[in-house]
This record gives C-alpha cells, structure tokens and sequence, in this order.
C-alpha cells in the first residue's frame, strides 16, 4: 500500500471520531428540526391571523373593497360588533394583530371630493418575537396596497367614463433592463441584484465555514503531535517530511469538506422551512433564469469549474497557513488565538468593497489568496476569465511557497524549538 | 568492535543557552548504554541528536559510521526513538497503531504486518491490542510504544526514560526485553534517573552535567573508582 494512503487513513481515523460524527449527525438533525418547527409555527401563524375588517361605511365603494381585500391571500374576518375600540378588546378577537377600519363617511367625502383616510391597526404584544410582527407588518402593507387600488380604481371609472382604470392608473408601465458587459436583457433589476449578491455574499460564506473548519483541524492535528510528542517519532522515521505534510492537509480537506457539506445541507433544510420556499433557493429565480443566461450572469460548466479550482486554491493556501502556525503553537489550547490572523485575513476581503478600495488597500487585498476566490465567480459572470486564471496561479503560487516553508520547518530544529505566544496567552 | 555511536565535541546552543558542551563519547555495537544526569542538563537533547530531530550546533554524530545531520535519512533507516513521556494515537486500537508505525518505518506491507504482529507479542497486551489506545492506562501505553520502538529490529535503540511512571511489575518486564533484545545484537543508548534500573541493565554508564560529561565506564568500575557499592553514591557525588 501507497505509504501516502497509510498515513492519510490514519490522519481520517485521528480526525474523524465519533464524536465529530455525532456532531454532524446533530446539525443536521437540529437545523431540520429547527427549521421544521419555525416553519409550521409561522405557517400556523399565517393561518391563525389574518386582518379584521370594520365596515363602517357600509356603501357600495366599501363593499367593493371589502370584495377585493376578501381575493387577497390573508384571511379576512368581518367585525360588526362596533368600533376599534370594541374590536381590540373583544376576546374572539384576541389572537388578531392587524385591524383595519373603513371609517363612516368614506365614500360621501370621496364623492365630494375631499380626501379621506382608510385606518389600519397593528397590534404589538410585549412577549411578540420571530417573525411574527414582520409578518403582520407586511399583511398590513399588502392590504393597504389593495385597498388604495380599489378606491383609486372607483373614483376613476366615476370621473373617466369609458377609460380602462388599469391603464388610467400606469399608463406607462416600467420596462427594466439589465446592461451586462454590452449584452443587454429585460429582466427585473431586484431580481439581477439578488442573483449577484447570493453569488457575492452566500458563497464566501459558505466558503468560509470550509476554510476555518480544516484549518482549525489542522493546526489541532499538529499542535497534539507536538504535545503528545508523536510528532517526534514520526519526524525520526525514514519517511519523507513532505509526505507527512501533505497527508495532513489532505485528511484534514476531505474532513473539511465533509462538515460543510454536512453543514449547508442542514442550513438548505433550515432556511426551507422558514421562508418556506422548498429546498431550492435558485427556484426564485428560476423565472429570471433566461434573462439572467442572456446577460451571460449564469455559470456554465467551464465557469462553475474555474469557481471550483479557484475555491480549492484558497481551502489549500487556508491549510498551508494554519499547517505553518500549527507549527508555531505552542500547544492545542493556543489554538483559538493562533486562528485569529487567518480569520481576520480571510473576512478582510468580504466586508471591504475592492472596486471601491484605494491602490495600497486593493494590492493588500490581492496579496489575501482568499479574496480570488471571492472574486471568482463574478468574474467569471463578467467574462474576465484571464483574472480568475491569474487570481489561481497566484493561489497555487502560495500554496506552494507555504508547503516548502512547511516541510522546511519539518525539516529542521523549529518544529521542536519554535515557540509563538500571543501576548497574555496562557 | 564496531562503533554503533560515536559523539565528537557535540555542542547544541538554544540562544545563549548550551544545553550540550563538547560531549564526546563512543558506544560499541550490542551494548546497552546508559546516560545519566540530574534534570534538565542535556540528556533529552543529545537523544534527539542522535534521533536525528535536531541538529548540533557543532561537532558530530555517526550512527554506525554516518553522519546525524548529512546522511540524516540513511541514520534513520538504523534507529528506532523513544521520546520520553511519548504518546500515541488515542483514536487507534493498540494493533492498527502497531501496524501503522510498521508501515512507516518498514514501508513494505508483509514485513510491517510481521514485525506488528512481533510488536504485539513484546508488548505483553494481548486481546486488549483490539481496544482503542485511549482506554490503555499509563503501563499499558508505554508497554506498547516500548514494543513499537524494537519491533522493527533497529540496530540502534535510542530510549529516553523507558520505564518512568511504570509500576514494578512492567517496569521489570520491560527491562527484561531490552535485556534480551540486546543479547541479539541491538544496541541500546537510555536514559533513566533509576539508579537500580541502570545498574541491573547498563553495560557502561556516562554520566553528564551540565552539558559535559563528568565520567563514562562500567557501573562495577565507576562503583570501584568511588569505594562505594552503592552507584546512587557515585552518581551524587560526581554531580554535587
């Protein structure tokens, strides 16, 4: 057998125990169940409470909008026992929080041409937590939208006989367009917005829960050797010390790789359950897909695969750098202070906009091997294939520097010798 | 007589610390020598020396007539090292640890698995080589990296307190194979602060301070040169 492959089974056996098993086995566990009952509690929420109207003009116009707030998706429930006041202290009531109320008088003020208002009501409890008051929040918007339109829609078929009140109303309709590196197409501007952040936002993210996972593996895996003084057996054996890195950051890849996908497939299911969208967030914008495709902003299989290597760049140069500060620990409980540099190392380049950046802040920020992975799939959308290829040459570049002074610093006395402590560390 | 060990002028510097100082000393092949010294005076350093895993500053050390730090790779294929309070690979049952550490000294599967299999009988543990190395107490754990360190037949042995923490019972039992093993032709270079243990394994004795060495020869010797039976009397006063 491949001295290679003994090495990296034992590093999977040291690494994966059962209790980093059960830990997967959890998260995902615990984000369904989580995200199931947040789910069902704000689908019974929905269900439960809807908006109470009080009809007090009882006319044709606040029929009319009784008539189209009934179409709406909220439930509807009629109150006839009185005012607000009445309303918001009648028990069978209790569990509604938006009201709203067609004062008397509306459709004579109208008539007459004077401006009259329609009341809404939203009722906050002390102990209202989730998302249960953005939900009435939005219900509430919704139904004065309806309202507005029915009203807006009476009084012109009244004054404009014969005019179709839609077209009366926007008669000329916004058309969006999408300008993408000279290819234009007619798609909603939210929806393009939405697309480039889940790209620009989402995937880092997702990036980031690999890159800290394994590299926090792996500088563990090396700081207990060295504590355990395995370390010392291993380095007096015929092997070769490059072997003995690269079977770490290989182990501690795979390890890696399979927390996170362990970890976004509970998160899918999570945010399943609380948007209630399924599990497949693209759906959304599904319908935008063709437009998207037409301004070149959906990843073909030669992209996705650059996205891809310039992404496995950036996990490798995250477990070259935590291999080399494994080195330094001192021990496994200088661990969380040594992650620090590469955290910070590896948010930089998220919350800092590059386009904005000045010259000195971009070339720090292109010095990060990180932030070509961030990059990589924007570029990609945008056509600039060169930058992504130069951005993984840098990476691999890296990667490779950080290897030899890893197996460098295998090779001689600092393995042993070398000390880093942060001030006030223990 | 074939010189397994050979130390010239060895000097190891940590800063301006010199944990070793001109230390000069040969072992023949088959013996079993034994470095002593109070805490913290360069043992541990110079057993690493000869392990490989570190270098000297200056002078040298040649492992049947290689040199430690050029032909570093080749001494290694020669030695087998027991760092002191050494552990091993908790997530491991006793036989896969065996058999990895086999593997990585011996590189070939059939010869890993015999000399594993050997291991396995040195190390006394029986049916409990199936159980994870977290379970092993103390004795049980050193019994095993002491089985892991010869059962590759190394021609060199070097053991850094191999019975510390050890109850009477494995810590004879140990002595006892390192006792046999040498009648077979390994040679070993220990260190150990018990004195009855040196003694009863120790063909000569080098006793060090402070990075030097104060006296090198057989135990009955050094007892002669001091008029004492007692080698813990000859150890306090070559150190005091």
């Amino acid at each position: 057998m491949n001295i290679f492959f003994v090495l990296l089974k034992k590093e999977i056996k040291e690494l994966l125990t059962r209790q980093l098993l059960l830990t997967i086995v959890a998260t995902l566990l615990v984000f369904q169940l989580i995200g199931g009952l947040v789910g069902s509690h704000n689908k019974a929420s929905a269900a439960r409470s809807g908006i109470v109207l009080l009809d007090l003009d009882r006319t044709a116009l606040s029929g009319r909008v009784t008539k189209a707030l009934g179409g709406g998706k909220a439930k509807l429930t009629l109150y006839a026992g009185g005012g607000i006041e009445t309303a918001l202290a009648a028990p069978e009531l209790g569990a509604e929080n938006s009201f709203m109320v067609i004062p008397a008088g509306l459709e004579g003020e109208l008539k007459a041409g004077r401006p009259a208002s329609v009341e809404f009501y939203s009722r906050f409890k002390k102990n209202a937590s989730g998302l249960g008051p953005a939900m009435s929040a939005s219900r509430i918007r919704r139904a004065a939208q309806a309202a507005s339109a029915e009203i807006s829609a009476w009084l012109l078929e009244r004054n404009a006989p014969g005019l179709a009140p839609a077209f009366l109303m926007d008669p000329a309709p916004a058309r969006e367009f999408a300008v993408v590196d000279g290819r234009t197409a007619e798609v909603s501007l939210a929806q393009v917005i939405g697309f480039i952040q889940s790209q620009t936002f989402f995937f880092p993210v997702a990036v980031f829960f690999i890159v800290i996972l394994s590299a926090q593996m792996i500088m563990t895996a090396v700081a207990s050797e060295k504590e355990n003084k395995t370390l010392e057996t291993l380095l007096s054996s015929p092997l070769d010390r490059r072997l003995l890195v690269m079977s770490k950051l290989a182990a501690a890849s795979l390890i890696a790789a399979l927390l996170s996908g362990a970890y976004m497939l509970g998160m899918r299911s999570f945010m399943a359950g609380v948007t209630g969208l399924g599990a497949d967030p693209s759906v959304a914008v599904a319908a935008a897909g063709p437009a998207l495709a037409k301004l070149g902003l959906m990843l073909t299989t030669s992209g996705y695969l650059l996205v891809g290597l310039s992404v496995l760049f950036c996990i490798l140069c995250a477990l070259s750098i935590a291999f080399i500060l494994g080195i330094m620990a001192e021990d496994v409980k200088s661990i969380q202070a040594m992650m620090t540099p590469l955290m910070l190392a590896y948010l930089m380049p998220i919350f800092i906009d590059l386009s904005t950046a000045h010259t000195g802040l971009k070339v720090l920020l292109y010095a990060i091997p990180f932030t070509h992975a961030f990059m990589a799939p924007q570029n990609v959308m945008m056509g600039n294939y060169s930058q992504v290829l130069w951005g993984i040459a840098y990476q691999a570049a890296v990667f490779a520097a950080c290897v030899t002074i890893a197996a460098r610093l295998f090779s001689g006395d600092a393995l042993l010798t070398m000390r880093f402590r942060f001030p006030g560390s223990r | 007589m074939i010189k397994a060990l050979e130390l010239t002028d060895l000097v190891k510097k940590y800063k301006n610390f010199e944990a070793v100082a001109g230390l000069s000393l040969t072992v023949a092949e088959g013996e079993i020598f034994a470095l002593v010294g109070p805490n913290g005076v360069g043992k541990s350093t110079t057993l690493k020396m000869i392990a490989t895993i570190l270098t000297p500053t200056s002078g040298s050390v040649k492992v049947f007539g290689l040199d430690a730090s050029r032909d570093a790779h080749a001494v290694r294929e020669l030695i087998s090292y027991l760092p002191e309070e050494a552990g091993a690979y908790k997530n491991l049952t006793g036989r896969e640890y065996l058999e990895f550490m086999a593997m990585v000294f011996l590189k070939d599967k059939a010869r890993a698995l015999a000399a594993a299999g050997e291991g396995g009988l040195l190390s006394g543990l029986g049916p409990r080589l199936g159980d994870k190395i977290k379970t092993y107490s103390k004795g049980m754990a050193r019994k095993l990296l002491l089985a892991r360190a010869v059962m590759i037949k190394p021609r060199l042995a070097i053991l850094d307190e191999p019975t510390t923490g050890l109850d009477i019972v494995n810590g004879y039992e140990i002595r006892k194979t390192i006792k046999a093993l040498a009648a077979g032709g390994m040679t070993f270079v220990i260190s150990s602060h018990n004195m009855g243990e040196i003694e009863y394994l120790s063909d000569r004795i080098a006793v060090i301070n402070n990075g030097r060495l104060l006296a090198c020869d057989t135990p009955a010797a050094l007892k002669a040169r001091f008029a004492t039976d007692d080698l813990e009397e000859v150890f306090i006063k070559l150190t005091q």
